[in-house]
């Protein structure tokens, strides 16, 4: 029981790091075009 | 690769049309439409990195979007460098709207993003709760910190667009929905921090994460359906040119297209777009109008013909036009403007819509105080828990988010469905009161009839020259509208007329070295006039008459062309339960022959403005709704005066035309579609206003007698508002298979 109170706040930090990376992840836009990428890829072998 | 000067593009007072500028730099999309594989996409990158920042290339779109120094760098050079790898570049205006909404869009999705890892994190910290477990002293205050820790970004972050429109609504001494949305949001959020705190008493963290999170989610779907009303704007504004290539003499000069002027000569090479409506001159051109008339496949000028900004050079020639209409004057920013007039406009209906919703949200508000009121008095010192979950449950359950959202999603889903097909809904309330539209009312030339006629015979009457006759009519119709108009204009003349006054629904009189002359129809000729036994009248032909101040000097025999598509529309009309009528200002035999022809029953001829006007009006008595079609100009009196006005705008009349409907694509194949759109989206909002106010009424009771948890008052709020908008963009999703939208060249992002 007394992992929990390292988990917790472990946890809850975590938590904050996926809102912060998840929030610039949207801002550099990676959530728009997503067919771009599948588009570049027969380019990535040459 | 091209020889093209594009150094006028590093002028920087020129730089605002394209560029929107970021902390010092600019950033510049620039379509590409030599490029046409992942390789060349490779080599767009590879042109302008180094030089240029942040460089993003879509294949889809084929644009390039990048970011650079003007201090330091000339956007001239990274063109170049992209034309010298044959990419064909070309400089798109700035993106103001889209990247608006793009960040709008982005913001969006980041709070529903974080108000889904909030709820579902506060969630499980809340479950030993849920199971009444005690997680004693020691671990208890941990797990209510940490739901406190969450639920500051998922309620007050994620929420912000609720509370901070809540705050809007009450500095304006308004009520709407989202006062009571703040309200429970706030009042959970605070008492769950207090007890937190104390170490005692229920949390809502739960719900108030939930809640945000549900009302993201609807939110997110509305924003969508209204952006994609929008698009077509977005993509109207990149078709914009920057610049223009004029013609001096032999020399051929890159200009701002601020500096050009009416009268000017510009060139359009191939691939580009016209920057002003002109007047073809030299070669017949092939044009993409398919932004503006909705029309997809390329349409064919022929020399002396407008054609509009925003169109796009298909041929592989340059093209040469004189400039008629500038900037603002253009059809195409009267088509931007319209279009941005009927975005912002509120609809009657939506205004009720909203009025209710303000009432209702005071009663919800009375109703909470009320419950919570009820449940104080019975469970005296204990029933302050339940007070509150009470007050909480009926303040989130009777949210009227539904109400507010059933017209303006409908109403948006039903115009741009239409507005893609080419037909522009200039108020959003004519598609509600087309929906009650029982009888029709057609004018004859130019709307079932083509605007372009032919001269076929001119006959002299005393003897005299044609070709005078020709002189002196073309010189008398060349200032004119009218759709008669068209038949001379291809009659170049030096014969000059004065003091032109038109008579309405007569003729035509004018002065000419020293003469009067009146031109117009047989039936109010001035001076009396047999038609010739040879003159092998056709049933639409149309016969308008020269005449001195003595006798009369010729006849002008005028074909006609009925509209390919008008007998199916109106058959199709017909079909749909319409009474229709043509009204015209020509001759008993050439409207008979017309009605016969399309199968109209009720017609009348030589019909002034003023009769068509007092017909209009004798069926509005009788309790009639009307939709007047019409050219928009010659027509406006009764456009104005109709329920719901229609109009085949003929450029420069589009403002003028104050129609409701603009049928752009210059075709009456829509009226059918508008007609089936408009009972459509009506159907759609009685049946979303039924059910948004039938939901709160039902869950209303049940939410005040405690038998709703806060909870599942939230789910059931956003499903009632889910179910709305689905509603809405139901009929949206059925078009794009029933009626495919033209493509569209893809010019920007």
């Amino acid at each position: 029981m007394t992992s929990l109170y390292l988990l917790i706040p472990l946890g809850v930090a975590v938590v904050f790091g996926a809102i912060a990376a998840f929030i610039s992840a949207v801002f550099d836009g990676q959530f728009e075009h997503l067919d771009e990428q599948a588009k570049k890829l027969p380019d990535d072998e040459r | 690769m091209t020889d093209r000067d594009w150094t006028v593009y590093d002028r920087a007072e020129l730089r605002q049309g394209f560029a929107s500028s970021r902390a010092g730099d600019c950033e510049v999309t620039v379509a590409l439409d030599g490029m046409h594989c992942a390789a060349c996409a490779a080599r767009a990158e590879k042109a302008v990195t180094g030089a240029a920042r942040d460089v993003r290339v879509n294949v889809a779109t084929r644009s390039l979007r990048f970011r650079y120094d003007p201090a330091t760098t000339l956007l001239s050079a990274l063109l170049a460098a992209l034309d010298r790898v044959g990419l064909e570049p070309r400089l798109l205006a700035a993106p103001d709207a889209g990247d608006r909404s793009r960040q709008i869009r982005r913001l969006s999705l980041a709070r529903i993003g974080v108000a889904t890892i909030c709820a579902m994190q506060v969630m499980m910290l809340a479950w030993p709760s849920y199971f009444g477990i005690d997680s004693g002293p020691d671990i208890g205050p941990l797990l209510r910190g940490a739901q406190l820790a969450l639920s500051v970004p998922g309620v007050l972050w994620a929420g912000w667009p609720f509370l901070s429109a809540a705050w809007r609504s009450l500095r304006d001494r308004q009520l709407d929905m989202n006062v009571p949305v703040a309200l429970a949001l706030l009042a959970a959020f605070i008492a769950s921090a207090v007890r937190a705190g104390l170490g005692s008493g229920e949390l809502y963290f739960d719900t108030a994460t939930m809640f945000v999170w549900f009302l993201l989610i609807g939110r997110y779907l509305e924003g969508r359906s209204r952006e994609k009303a929008s698009e077509h704007l977005r993509l109207l504004a990149s078709r914009r040119a920057l610049t223009a290539q004029r013609r001096v003499g032999p020399a051929i000069e890159t200009i701002a297209i601020d500096a050009l002027a009416i009268g000017d000569v510009v060139i359009v090479a191939p691939g580009e777009t016209l920057p002003a409506d002109g007047r073809l001159i030299e070669t017949a051109a092939e044009l993409d109008e398919s932004l503006l008339s909705g029309e997809s496949r390329p349409v064919v000028h022929a020399i002396g013909d407008t054609v509009l900004a925003g169109s796009l050079n298909l041929g592989a020639s340059a093209l040469a036009l004189v400039v008629e209409r500038l900037g603002g004057d253009t059809v195409l920013a009267q088509i931007a403007g319209l279009l941005d007039n009927a975005g912002h406009a509120k609809p009657r209906v939506q205004r009720i819509a909203d009025r209710i919703a303000g009432h209702f949200v005071a009663a919800v508000l009375l109703l909470a105080a009320t419950g919570a009121g009820i449940a104080l008095v019975e469970g005296a010192g204990a029933g302050g828990e339940k007070a509150f979950a009470i007050a909480l449950a009926v303040l989130v359950a009777s949210c009227p988010c539904a109400l507010s959202l059933a017209v303006p999603v409908t109403l948006a889903a039903g115009t741009s469905r239409l507005a893609k097909q080419g037909l522009l809904v200039a108020d959003a309330g004519a598609l509600t009161a087309l929906a009650g539209v029982d009888t029709v009312l057609f004018d004859k030339t130019g709307t079932l009839t083509r605007n372009e006629l032919r001269l076929r015979r001119v006959i002299s009457l005393d003897g005299s020259d044609c070709e005078r006759a020709m002189d002196i009519a073309a010189a008398i119709e060349r200032g004119s509208r009218h759709p008669i108009a068209s038949a001379f204009a291809t009659w170049a003349t030096a014969v000059l007329a004065q003091d032109i006054r038109q008579i309405a629904g007569a003729g035509i009189d004018a002065l000419i070295d020293g003469r009067r002359w009146w031109l117009g129809a047989p039936d109010a000729a001035p001076q009396p006039f047999k038609l010739p036994a040879d003159a092998a009248l056709q049933p639409d032909d149309t016969v308008i008459v020269l005449c001195d101040a003595a006798s009369a000097v010729a006849l002008f025999i005028i074909a006609t062309r009925v509209r390919d598509e008008a007998a199916e529309v109106i058959r199709e009309l017909d079909r749909r339960g319409l009474q229709l009528e043509l009204l015209s200002g020509d001759g008993a035999v050439a409207v008979g022959a017309l009605a016969g022809r399309l199968g109209i029953d009720r017609h009348a001829a030589r019909q002034t403005p003023a009769d068509k006007l007092a017909h209009l009006q004798a069926l509005q008595a009788k309790g009639r709704r009307v939709l007047a079609v019409g050219d928009g100009l010659n027509d406006a009196p009764l456009l104005a005066a109709a329920d719901v006005s229609a109009a085949m705008p003929n450029g420069a009349a589009l403002t003028q035309s104050r129609a409701d409907l603009l049928l752009i694509g210059d075709t009456l194949r829509l009226l059918p579609l508008a007609f089936d759109v408009a009972r459509t989206t009506r159907l759609r909002i009685h049946e979303n206003l039924g059910w948004a106010l039938g939901y709160n009424l039902l869950v209303l009771p049940l939410a005040m007698t405690g038998h709703l948890a806060p909870w599942l008052a939230a789910a059931g709020m956003s499903l009632s508002s889910l179910l709305v908008v689905v509603n809405a963009l139901r009929s949206e999703c059925r078009s794009v298979s029933a009626f495919p939208a033209p493509p569209t060249r893809p010019v920007s992002e």
